[in-house]
């Protein structure tokens, strides 16, 4: 395991709010071009871990952390980042879809943009195009691109979020349950479409749903009361967890 | 559940309906009330009468040399000239009832007939129509109030003849006159062409209508973008601390100052300090934006805090930074609710006296202001002050003036209305 170097280390990382701690001392790596799924009980603290890669926290002044996040070599809390660099490094797609009230091809195109990733209007389109492809949306909605985003269905549109954030062509994408608001057939075009992901991004998913971990996930990482309990391949934290707290979360004893 | 129960479920339910229809209903009747009255005195106002006059515009009083000079036929002895042919008309008024002498009283009486300016009037026709020196001609010109309220029915009279304004003979020379087709009862041009006047058939709305637009025009510019600035600054970049706290109570407190206060705010600031012309809209105006700032800033903060915070995160997650998520997304999500609260502080700007009264606003200014440095005055001013006027004239103005505002305010709410639903929420 260790042979591979890691795409994110964490070590030593603490997170406060205010004067409350949420997160108690993690150290863990993810590798590249991987899917790692974080579970764990209500509260435990996986969305502000995973709010820590991109920096997300930030927005929340009584947010303080120590410790240390690396990117590659980059330290991701190190007060020369640029944060906006960072950002189109680490995409992020949320528990409720969001896109923006504008056009669809503006909800993908406005990443490219402000970045300044393409030289014109042709290329746009090119990236817009490949983006809604990548996300298996192209089909559903290349005769409406004008139309609104919040306009159609809400996997769609949060398969149009998962559009926007490769648009900017990320290293990883972070989704905290990204299925949490959508039907069964939805999760399942969602599901297919983060295991096609792979191929090109490292994805962390947060996930209340344990087959869904099960199924897309080749890493997983178990919390509890903010701490670290379990980490390792899916399968084996699935089938024979080391801790007692891990397989009676997987069973439904607590959480 | 038992039956009971729900019955009085029911019960309450209807009687809380019921209670709630009674309130609408009495609003909606008050309101009725209101716009119907002054509709009523008000619409009179904007008809006026005139009276054709027969006039010898006499070659040797107006230009007895022949010049066509336009000067000095300018300065001829108009006054003349409308005395004789007002006269003229007694004395034919005189003839068909066979009475051959005139008093003093009798001319003096008839005159009151007449709009104190119409050898205004002759004298502007005479200029305009040169070639008619010389001539007998007829011209249209206003009569007094007295006359104009007499035969649209607003003086009584069946009251004795010493405590009407108009006596017995002022109404046979009246009646008179109607049986000779001399009256005429036109649309009042000149109450929206015309500034203040002493002669309720002279004022007009013009001056004060300008003076408003002006005044808001310079409110909007000062107040507009430093209060959206502010509510922006204040809502999406400024730390949260012990400052920014104050900073913000001070602007709710400031939004329940009685506007007089910022009447004497502006007098001893704009007026004594720095010395800016009095009764000019630029003053007014300057003090109108401090005192709609307030409410600018505190609707633009709501309208900015109710765009979702969801909309923030995602254009910070794929890299915005904080101007352009803030400049991008949340500003024209907030527009609607921005500009609804700033046409409603105007609004509330345009209806407002107590501060310009301090700036000397609420004053009898002929002219209609050119610029805003002129001194002029404003719509509520004018209704105020025509109120104050004794003159029977006067009453049936004010409620024209009121319909006026009423309709600028009821336009600016309606585009506030129209704004909503055009940008309504989107997300
Ligand atoms: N903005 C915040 N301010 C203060 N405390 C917070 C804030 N956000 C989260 N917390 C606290 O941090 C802890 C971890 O929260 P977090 O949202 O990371 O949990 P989670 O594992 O994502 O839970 P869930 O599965 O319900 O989403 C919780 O105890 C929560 O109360
Ligand atoms: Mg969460």
């Amino acid at each position: 395991m260790s042979d591979i170097k890691p795409k994110i280390s964490v070590s030593n990382l603490n997170v406060f709010y205010g004067s409350k701690q949420a997160i108690f001392d993690i150290n863990m790596s993810i590798n590249s071009k991987e899917v790692t799924a974080f579970i764990g009980p209500s509260g435990c603290g996986k969305s502000t871990l995973l709010r820590c890669f991109n920096r997300m926290n930030d927005l929340i002044d009584i947010c303080k952390i120590n410790g240390s996040i690396k990117l590659d070599d980059l330290e991701v809390y190190s007060k020369k980042i640029d944060i906006v660099r960072l950002r189109t490094r680490v995409g992020m797609v949320f528990q409720k879809p969001n896109p923006f009230p504008k056009s669809i091809y503006d909800n993908v195109a406005y990443g490219p943009k402000i970045h300044g990733l393409c030289k014109d209007v042709s290329e746009l389109d090119g990236i817009v195009e490949k983006s809604l492809q990548s996300a298996g949306l192209w089909e559903e909605v290349k005769d409406r691109l004008h139309e609104p985003g919040t306009g159609i269905s809400g996997g769609q549109q949060q398969r149009l979020c998962i559009a926007r954030a490769i648009a900017t062509n990320p290293e990883v994408i972070l989704m905290d349950e990204p299925c949490s608001a959508l039907d069964p057939i939805a999760t399942a075009k969602v599901e297919e479409l983060i295991d096609s992901l792979k191929k090109n991004f490292t994805i962390i998913i947060v996930t209340h749903n344990m087959q869904q971990a099960a199924r897309v996930s080749q890493k997983t990482a178990f919390f509890h009361l903010g701490a670290l309990i379990e980490f390792g391949n899916t399968d084996k934290v699935f089938t024979s967890p080391e801790k007692e707290k891990t397989s009676d979360y997987i069973t439904g004893r607590f959480g | 559940m038992n039956k009971e129960f729900l019955n009085k479920r029911y019960k309450k339910e209807k009687r809380f309906i019921l209670i709630g229809r009674v309130a609408v209903s009495l609003t909606i009747i008050f309101l009725v009330i209101l716009l119907g009255s002054i509709l009523l005195r008000g619409i009179s106002g904007f008809y006026t009468t005139n009276i054709f006059l027969t006039t010898n515009l006499s070659q040797e009083i107006i230009d007895p040399e022949n010049k066509k000079n336009v000067e000095e036929i300018y300065k001829s002895s108009w006054r003349k000239i409308a005395r004789n042919s007002i006269y003229d008309v007694l004395s034919a008024f005189n003839k068909s009832k066979n009475i051959d002498k005139i008093s003093r009283k009798d001319k003096r009486d008839f005159l009151k007939l007449f709009s104190r300016s119409s050898e205004f009037y002759i004298r502007d026709f005479t200029l305009e129509n040169l070639d008619s020196i010389g001539k007998e001609v007829k011209i249209s010109i206003p009569s007094s109030s007295l006359v104009d309220q007499f035969l649209k029915g607003k003086i009584n009279i069946a009251v004795n003849e010493d405590d009407r304004p108009i006596n017995d003979k002022q109404i046979s020379w009246i009646n008179f006159m109607v049986e000779n087709k001399m009256i005429e009862r036109k649309f009042n041009i000149n109450f929206f062409y015309k500034g203040d006047s002493r002669n309720a058939e002279e004022a007009g709305i013009l001056g004060a209508i300008v003076g408003s637009f002006f005044v808001i025009l310079v409110a909007i510019i000062v107040a507009f973008p430093v209060g959206v600035m502010s509510a922006i600054y204040l809502e999406e970049f400024a730390p949260k601390n012990k400052i920014t706290n104050i900073i913000e109570v001070n602007i709710n407190n400031l939004a329940a100052v009685p506007s007089i206060v910022f009447g004497l705010l502006g007098l001893a600031i704009f007026l004594n300090f720095f010395g800016l012309p009095r009764s000019s809209p630029l003053a007014g105006g300057l003090v109108l934006a401090l005192m709609t700032l307030p409410t600018i800033i505190i609707s633009s903060r709501v309208a900015i805090k109710s765009v979702p915070p969801s909309i923030r995160e995602a254009a910070m997650g794929i890299g915005a930074s904080k101007m352009q998520s803030v400049f991008h997304h949340v500003i024209p999500l907030a527009v609607p609710g921005i500009l609804t609260g700033t046409i409603i502080g105007m609004a509330r700007a345009l209806g407002e006296t107590a501060p310009l009264l301090m700036m000397g606003m609420v004053a009898f200014i002929v002219d209609v202001p050119q610029s805003i440095t002129d001194p002029s005055t404003v719509l509520p001013a004018q209704i105020f002050l025509w109120s104050d006027q004794p003159e029977r004239g006067f009453e049936e103005k004010t409620a024209a003036a009121t319909i006026i505002l009423l309709v600028f305010l009821l336009t600016m709410n309606a585009l506030a209305v129209f704004l909503r639903y055009k940008y309504e929420r989107k997300w």
